[in-house]
């Protein structure tokens, strides 16, 4: 692979054999999205992605698109030469859940463990019981990342830790 | 007969207070006698919520803010997001601007090597390397801080351009400077090439395969030193890269010596990269105007950190405030190496392959 039209061409191939599941956009020059309207295709296109040895996975995102939505927003950044291919997924706030990668690409766990502490999706398949970066005394159910956060929840009640004079 | 030979297993826990290294993380390593079976890797004892924090800062507060994620690597930090940042508003800073912001980056690799050099001679126990390494890399801080007036974190970026411009007196004082760490370098590559005593720590120790490195998706000169040709500077040139193209130092052999010697000749590289550059200084404006409002939209700003690729995503819905910013960087892709190439190895090898990669617990905790 050797430009960056190359690798955005070869990636939409790619989508495009998913096509009634996707849909592509080309937000910049280097850059292509790919929205998934279905997270569970999510393990397949990435298959599809390694099969042709496009890029390597260079970042998870996690979004907050915020309480009004009621959807997060999970980013797979692919990054290959000067181009870089967004896998898309939207979550339901309520239940998320999206199926991990560590299984096909073994660098995607710390990705997905800080994702799950920030944000609460539950990546389903990932084996890793304990936090990366919460604390122990972390209350349950609270998640940094998410707007909806309140830093005050953190001092009293809900099982939270408690201050001490 | 038959002797059941029960094999005890120890867990070992290190850290937060680490023995070795100045910064906090916890591992934990499964022993049988002195082999290390396995380990775990616990982080966030200095995590500052520093992405979540920059949703409530306006896009100029936020340089400061993310200058500050790492005290090593100040500036590759602020450049990738201000990098970014003018994406969004489609302004490019000038030549000038552009070409001291390489210049910076390339001085700061220099003293994040050297820095890199010294904890790591001093994990392998050679403490001579380390007190020569740090006394050699007062001469870069001091460029730094002649340059820009800080040691670390220097400021030097703003949205749209730098604030500081070079000199030729002071182009002098740089090229003194680093006439005097080339030498230096030099006879670095030939100790960490040739001591016996310090080839016995290194040589052969903590080997990761090229494939392994791609799989396990290190970066920067922990994956150069594999056989991994990836820098950022090479494959996607920002800043002035594209002027000023870098020539990658590989190395096949994958262990702890190759590390050692693809960073010292990643010196060499950046004192031929400072020298081009200052003989070659565009001339013009360090600033272009910027709105204070930027346009929604989203981009990916990669840089080559000292550690490896560094990546920040933003997204901005219009106001003057990101909506979001994050930041990945190159110490959480090579974590995980450490944890799997442990294994197998005698914990006492363990702080050099930890110190191997140049963690930085910092910048794993934003």
């Amino acid at each position: 692979m050797s430009t960056t039209e190359e690798t955005l061409m070869l990636a939409r191939e790619i989508a495009g054999a998913w096509d009634w599941a996707t849909e592509v956009v080309q937000p910049e020059e280097n850059r292509l999205d790919v929205y998934l309207k279905n997270p569970d295709d999510l393990v397949a296109i990435v298959t599809g992605l390694r099969v042709k040895r496009l890029g390597y996975l260079a970042a998870i995102t996690g979004l907050d698109l915020g309480t009004e939505a009621g959807e997060l927003e999970v980013l797979y950044h692919f990054c290959a030469g000067a181009a870089v291919i967004t896998l898309r997924v939207r979550l339901n706030r309520q239940e998320t859940a999206v199926a991990s990668l560590s299984e096909l690409i073994p660098s995607a766990e710390p990705y997905e463990r800080e994702l799950r502490e920030m944000y609460g999706v539950t990546i389903n398949g990932l084996v890793a019981p304990n936090y990366l970066y919460l604390p122990d005394d972390w209350p349950t159910g609270v998640y940094p990342m998410r707007r909806d956060f309140d830093p005050q929840s953190l001092l009293a009640g809900d099982g939270a830790r408690t201050v001490t004079e | 007969m038959q002797i059941d030979q029960q094999r005890e297993r120890f867990t070992i826990p290190i850290g937060p207070q680490h023995p070795a290294l100045k910064e906090p993380g916890h591992f934990r390593f499964t022993v049988d006698g002195e082999i290390v079976t396995d380990a775990t890797v616990r982080l966030g004892y200095a995590h500052r919520g520093l992405e979540k924090l920059a949703e409530k800062q306006n896009w100029v507060q936020n340089i400061y803010l993310f200058e500050r994620v790492c005290g090593i690597c100040s500036h590759i930090h602020s450049t990738a997001y201000c990098l970014g940042v003018e994406r969004l508003a489609g302004v490019a800073a000038p030549p000038r601007a552009q070409a001291i912001r390489t210049l910076v980056g390339e001085l700061e690799r220099i003293h994040s090597h050297l820095l890199w050099l010294g904890v790591s001679a001093h994990e392998a126990g050679f403490d001579t390397l380390f007190m020569f390494s740090w006394r050699d890399r007062e001469t870069i801080m001091d460029l730094l801080e002649a340059f820009t007036g800080n040691r670390v974190n220097y400021s030097l970026n703003v949205l749209g351009g730098v604030k500081v411009d070079m000199t030729d007196e002071l182009a002098k004082t740089v090229l003194a400077g680093l006439d005097f760490l080339e030498e230096r370098t030099h006879h670095y590559l030939e100790v960490v090439s040739k001591d016996t005593s310090f080839l016995q720590r290194t040589r052969g120790v903590g080997v990761m395969t090229r494939h392994q490195a791609e799989v396990l998706g290190v970066v920067g000169p922990t994956a150069r030193a594999s056989g991994v040709t990836r820098d950022i500077r090479h494959e996607a040139p920002y800043a002035a890269y594209v002027d000023f193209p870098v020539r990658v130092v590989v190395d096949d052999r994958g262990d702890l010596e190759a590390r050692f010697v693809v960073r010292m000749k990643e010196l060499l590289e950046s004192y031929r990269l400072v020298r081009e550059i200052l003989a070659n200084l565009p001339d013009g404006d360090l600033t272009v105007r910027m709105p204070r409002r930027i346009k929604a939209g989203e981009t990916v700003s990669r840089v080559e950190a000292p550690r490896g690729e560094l990546l920040y995503f933003l997204k901005s819905n219009g106001t003057d405030t990101p909506e979001r910013v994050h930041a990945r960087t190159p110490t959480i892709c090579n974590m995980a190496s450490v944890v799997r190439l442990a294994v197998g190895h005698q914990l006492a090898d363990v702080p050099l392959i930890l110190a191997g990669i140049d963690p930085c617990f910092s910048c794993n905790d934003r």
